[in-house]
């Protein structure tokens, strides 16, 4: 509570305060603190910051909100002023009096309560007529208007009108609108709104400044559950949503998906993603976008060098960690990312609005899915959200937490709480304890750990040559088995299947068969089947059988002496010949080169033709192709010559800049500016400029002036001979010509 | 973590661990609901399909029975999206309604004013609908529909995504007493439940395998309509088993069975008669097709609906007043049309797992052996330069074919054996070699019948067949079959095949069933395809080389 000596000024109160409370105003209100202000003058001032007061408001709920408008068309008021005015428990409002403080909202002492002037500004309203004014003129009006009054008292809304501000003398009055502006019993905040001022307020409300208690907290309708079956449930949706994750990243690792020119994952690939994870097009965009804000997948190159979605390298430590460390990662990163996820499938205007796609943050989004979860903290444990009203007196609590909130993100709450149950924070409408250890800042991850389905590290293989692992496989199992078998189903279980591709995949990376054996035999809680144990045979027995490789050209002979004899001719020993049958020789080096020195080696070769025919060894004649005839030369000259003029202009414009740059002391003051180029538009003359572009970077020009006003300089520009527009107070200096 | 015995996976996939303490009772839980797709040694698969979740609808099952059970079995969380995707599915069922109203007839109606609409204004029932009718009770929209059009519209909303339910009724057909005559036999439990499950169905598809008595069960259901019958098969000798079986069964007596088939054209009380008849095309036009309106049938049996072929379909459409029954081993059609079966004949009304029927005893066990043989070299340069059409039936010809199962024969002597294949050719120079009776498509019915009542009564032990005696012949004691080649390993045909082997044996022996299969080639890819739907079935298989027969033991 405020020091019983009264202080007089903002600055003087937060002198005066102790170093938690200043602690805590500046961890409520961190922009004050950045950078660190010098002295509490500067404090105080920062803290009278329209932006930064406006973020201050934002933090209020409806009883401290109503308390500082209290504060603000009655201060200075006593406590006991206010309590007179509120609809609300004295302690309430002596507790929004303390918050409001703690904030440097409002100052001074119990006796004397000040808003600060921009506060008053912000959330004020017009004081309005006097008691007995107020009487007489709510007399006065007639029915109509009376019914309007009522309208925007009950809805304490703004009403919008034309020309809210300009006079009505009480006899001009006509309209219902009209008299009500007259008798001031509306008055106008702008040129366009108006609301029912403080006093008429009061009145209507009989003394008080709300209808209802202010301090009464909308209760959330909630339903017993199981707190175990909550976790089950939550726990279910963390591992399908880890899972789904993995399953999308995985598949993206070898076929990714082409980054849109806009940035952005086309609607196919969604859609493709949707069908991959058997879920709907949100979930599969809440999957790609939770995995990017993660850093787990980013845009990347394909093979074609072109922009594509690839998982990242973080991706990799991400997948060979647990289950519980992998939805951490991925569950913070939801509660961080600012992106309006459900945003993405609907459109912008015309256009679609793409997953991953760039301008879907909102900065605010972050803070306000903390409130939404942070709200749902507070229901006991074994209570859940009701099924049916649940979420309706969800957002009736958090719109009394923050009134000042805008309609459209109150209405995002819904969505939240889905997506919340699809990442498994929530589960049945609860918070999971492993969500609750995360929200708290706690370390989720033995909580979930206990709750996820047991790693296991054994199949079960049956006789339609089909593996069930009955639970998640053990990381570097699965990858062995998924080698050997093909992925038929997943889920809490997976189904592996045995084909002949398949094993022989494994045979391709090297596996022998006794090798494959012996993981199966180990790897299987039952007996391997003897269909498998013969489909590996079958396929140990066809590996290989058939050999590939290349050569630059071969030698083939009827008589196997003449190729035994080639073979061993001391100077054919670099010609790298190597025989693959008795009547076979191949090697890899080319014909041309193979062909004289097999002559040489005094042996008779004829070539062969692809299709095995013959070919004479006839030299080869060889012929160019005829050159294109030259383009018209009237055509390539024009072009020239454009060319020509185009970089002359530029080199003269340059070379009049250089030469024009030290004239008489350049104008550099604004005031000088503005002299100087108005004196150049009178006098028609050129000018030097500097000036600084869209991007910051200073350049300079020589223009012509033609008119100067207001606050844009329009000039003829030499380099890009046309007329242009500057901004004044971007241009930093003006050189007059040289005389 | 629940530790149940089943794991629901997000592609709409159960699987149960069979060996899992709960497995029995969450098999039970599921199987109203979910097809069972493959039932391998140790874990099951079942799948969740509409028309699954449409079956147990019409079975009275409702969306919170079929999470409850999920969610109760399940050891893991079952995915939020499947269990509201069931609700929805099950909640699309009867939304529609087909009803007879007494001033506008058949009436299609709805409480759901949004479907109704969508309904409605669909192109693919524009023609189907006549008046809307305002006075309706109980609905927030009704319209009129031509009677002619019942099975059409049920099939045109099923493909819509609202399968409407039936409730327009049957009439009653032409009265005929039936009765079955329990003297010395009587019904099994499961038969008996599957008659009754169809008669308060109305109409619908019983699926049991073979060799549990199907042929009793429309016995039952016939004793029940007690009214003029017609019974559609697949062919003659199947038409006559019918009849022999009826008049065992029944108080029917010869007379009152007709027989209408190519041979015979007889129309009586109860009468059999062939797909292949039904559906001779002449000039464009069924000329057997005025059967259907011969009588007043009051009840119309199916035999093997999933053979069913396309023109009884559109026939059947124009039958839906008259009860039907569907008779089949399963509701897979290779064709793909199971949803004109759950629409025109009706939801599937009882359903046991061919495992479990097995358990009882009333199936023999079967061991599935296949047997590969080598190529010889000169064959196998022939097979690696034939055109793609031929080398299935080179593959399946080769002469080591013959050899490896003269010695399986040999193997097998004194059990009663049949040889099945596919290429006349090959059967005759089998039945050379082998010495025994060779039955195709040219053999008399006459013979043919001969030669199963010898083979019946164990004069004849070794039968030469082709693809003829795929279907609906009883072959009571064929211990062992040798297949030596087939129509590309269809997985129909692989039921059929297996199910000759599965009537319960009198000493309880283990049913052979072998196929030949030549490495290397087409033919080992379609044994892989029947290697795979066997496995799937639950039934034990190898796969053993030719040159190892003679180590192999009984």
């Amino acid at each position: 509570m405020p020091a019983s000596s009264a202080p007089r000024t903002l600055a003087d109160q937060l002198r005066s305060w102790p170093d938690d409370r200043l602690a805590a105003l500046l961890e409520a209100r961190p922009d004050l603190a950045v950078p660190a202000p010098t002295d509490s003058a500067q404090l105080a001032s920062r803290a009278v910051v329209r932006v930064s007061v406006a973020r201050a408001l934002d933090l209020l709920d409806r009883l401290e909100s109503e308390t500082l408008l209290a504060v603000v068309q009655t201060g200075p008021a006593s406590t006991e002023d206010l309590e007179q005015v509120l609809f609300a428990d004295p302690g309430a409002v002596t507790a929004a009096l303390d918050r409001l403080y703690g904030l440097a909202l409002v100052w001074g002492t119990t006796d004397a309560w000040r808003a600060t002037t921009i506060t008053a500004d912000l959330v004020g309203i017009p004081a309005g007529p006097s008691r007995a004014e107020t009487e007489r003129a709510l007399a006065r009006i007639d029915e109509r208007a009376r019914t309007i009054l009522d309208h925007l008292d009950e809805t304490d809304a703004a009403g919008t009108v034309t020309q809210a501000r300009r006079p009505i003398r009480i006899a001009d009055a006509t309209t219902p609108t009209e008299q009500l502006l007259a008798h001031r019993l509306l008055e106008p905040t702008d040129d366009r709104h108006v609301v029912v001022p403080w006093s008429v307020r009061l009145h209507l409300r009989g003394g008080r400044s709300t209808r209802e208690a202010i301090d009464d907290v909308p209760a959330l309708a909630d339903s017993a559950r199981e707190t175990t079956l909550v976790d089950r449930a939550a726990a279910g949706a963390a591992y399908e949503f880890t899972r789904r994750t993995e399953m999308v990243l995985e598949a993206w690792s070898t076929r990714p998906p082409a980054g849109l020119r806009t940035g952005g994952l086309g609607v196919r690939e969604l859609r493709a993603v949707a069908e991959l994870v058997h879920a709907d097009p949100a979930i599969a965009a809440l999957l790609v976008e939770t995995a990017a804000a993660a850093n787990l997948l980013a845009v990347g190159m394909n093979d074609d060098l072109d922009a594509a979605w690839l998982p990242t390298d973080a991706y990799d430590t991400w997948a060979s960690s647990s289950p519980a460390e992998r939805w951490t990662v991925l569950a913070k990163a939801w509660l961080d990312n600012p992106r309006l996820v459900s945003a993405v499938g609907g459109r912008d205007g015309d256009r679609p609005i793409n997953a991953l796609s760039p301008g879907l943050e909102r900065s605010w989004l972050p803070g306000d899915r903390r409130t939404t979860l942070s709200t749902l903290l507070t229901l006991e444990p074994g209570r859940v959200l009701a099924a049916g009203t649940g979420l309706g007196s969800l957002a009736r609590r958090l719109r009394w937490q923050h009134p000042r909130r805008p309609e459209a993100r109150l209405s995002l709450v819904p969505g939240t709480v889905d997506e919340a149950a699809a990442i498994g924070l929530l589960g049945l409408g609860g918070v999971s304890s492993f969500g609750r250890a995360l929200l708290l800042h706690e370390d989720p991850i033995p909580v979930l750990t206990a709750l996820l389905p047991t790693p296991v590290d054994h199949v079960l293989i049956q006789a339609d040559l089909t593996a069930v692992a009955p639970g998640p496989l053990e990381q570097d199992f699965a990858r062995q088995l998924s080698l050997l078998a093909d992925v038929e189903s997943r889920g809490g279980a997976t189904t592996y299947r045995f084909s002949v591709g398949s094993v022989r995949r494994a045979f391709d990376s090297g596996w022998s068969t006794d090798e494959v054996k012996a993981f199966l035999a180990a790897s299987s809680r039952t007996p391997v089947p003897q269909a498998l144990d013969y489909l590996v045979d079958d396929v140990a027995r066809r590996f290989g059988t058939l050999r590939l490789g290349s050569a630059e050209s071969f030698l083939r002979s009827d008589d196997e002496t003449a190729l035994t004899e080639l073979m061993h001719h001391a100077a054919a020993a670099n010609l790298r010949l190597r025989r693959i049958a008795p009547t076979v020789i191949v090697s890899d080096v080319p014909l041309q080169v193979l062909l004289p020195r097999l002559r040489e080696l005094g042996a008779a070769p004829v070539v062969e033709a692809a299709d095995g025919t013959v070919r004479v060894a006839r030299p080869e004649e060889h012929r160019s192709r005829t050159p294109r005839a030259a383009p018209p030369s009237g055509l390539t000259d024009a072009r020239r010559a454009a060319r020509t003029t185009a970089v002359i202009s530029a080199i003269r414009a340059g070379d009049r800049a250089a030469a024009q740059r030290p004239a008489r002391a350049p104008a550099k003051t604004p005031a000088d500016v503005m002299s100087a180029l108005r004196e150049a538009a009178e006098a028609r003359t050129e000018v030097w400029i500097g000036y600084l572009d869209n991007h910051g970077t200073s350049v300079e020009r020589v223009v012509r002036p033609l008119e100067v006003g207001g606050g844009q300089l329009s000039a003829y520009d030499e380099r890009n001979e046309e007329v242009r527009s500057f901004a004044i107070h971007r241009i930093s200096e003006v050189r007059r010509p040289k005389a | 973590m629940n530790d149940g015995p089943l794991i629901v996976q997000s592609d709409k996939t159960v699987l149960l661990e069979v060996d899992h303490e709960q497995a029995a009772e969450a098999r039970r839980a599921i199987a109203p609901f979910a097809e069972l797709e493959r039932s391998p040694e140790h874990i099951h698969t079942y799948r969740l399909t509409p028309l699954g979740l449409w079956n147990a609808r019409a079975a009275g099952h409702d969306a919170e029975q079929v999470i409850d059970a999920l969610l109760a079995y399940s050891r893991y969380a079952v995915p939020h999206s499947l269990l509201v995707d069931i609700a929805e599915t099950m909640d699309r069922y009867g939304r529609l309604r087909l009803e007879k109203h007494p001033v506008h007839g058949l009436v299609l109606a709805s409480t759901d004013r949004a479907v109704f609409t969508e309904v409605i204004r669909s192109k693919k029932v524009a023609g189907m609908l006549g008046e809307p009718i305002e006075d309706m009770p109980d609905a927030e929209g009704a319209i009129a529909v031509h009677p002619s059009q019942r099975g059409n519209l049920k099939q045109a909303l099923l493909k819509l995504g609202w399968p409407a339910e039936d409730f327009a009724g049957y009439v009653d057909g032409e009265a005929h007493a039936i009765e079955l005559t329990e003297d010395g036999w009587e019904l099994r439990d499961y038969q008996k439940q599957a008659a009754e499950s169809f008669w308060h169905g109305g109409s619908g598809v019983v699926v049991l395998p073979c060799g549990a008595g199907k042929t009793i069960v429309g016995a039952a259901a016939m004793a029940h309509a007690k009214a003029t019958t017609l019974i559609l098969v697949t062919n003659t000798v199947s038409a006559r088993q019918w009849k022999a079986e009826l008049l065992k069964r029944t108080s029917l007596t010869e007379d009152e069975i007709g027989e209408y088939s190519g041979a015979r054209k007889e129309i009586r009380p109860v009468t059999i008669a062939t797909y292949q008849v039904l559906t001779l095309r002449r000039k464009g036009v069924y000329p057997h097709l005025e059967l259907l309106d011969a009588r007043d049938w009051g009840l119309v049996v199916y035999d093997e609906v999933h053979l069913l072929p396309a023109p009884i379909f559109r026939m059947t459409a124009d039958l839906q007043a008259r009860r039907r029954i569907g008779l089949t081993a399963t509701l897979i059609r290779e064709d793909g049309r199971e949803g004109d079966v759950f629409s025109l004949i009706g939801p599937k009304r009882f359903d046991a797992p061919w495992k479990d029927i097995e358990a009882q005893g009333w199936i023999a066990p079967a061991d599935c052996v296949e047997v590969r043989v080598t190529l010889p070299e000169g064959e196998r340069l022939a097979y690696a330069t034939a055109e793609p059409e031929e080398r299935y039936r080179l593959a399946s010809c080769t002469f080591s074919k013959t050899k490896v199962a003269e010695q399986l024969v040999a193997l097998h002597a004194g059990e009663q054996t049949l040889v099945i294949g596919q290429y006349l050719d090959q059967l005759d120079e089998l039945g050379e070699h082998l010495g025994a009776p060779v039955i195709k498509g040219e053999t008399s019915v006459k013979e043919r019948e001969e030669l199963f009542a010898a083979f019946r009564t164990g004069e004849i032990n070794l039968l030469v067949v082709s693809k003829v005696a795929n279907f609906s012949v009883d072959l009571p004691e064929a211990a062992v079959a040798i297949q030596v080649s087939g129509s590309f390993g269809s997985r129909q045909e692989e039921a059929q095949r297996l199910g000759r082997l599965l009537r319960p044996k009198a000493d309880g022996k283990t049913a052979r069933f072998y196929t030949i299969v030549v490495r290397d080639t087409v033919d080992a890819d379609f044994a892989q395809n029947r290697q795979r739907f066997l496995a799937e079935q639950g039934y034990a298989y190898r796969i053993m080389d030719a040159d190892d027969i003679s180590t192999e033991t009984l």
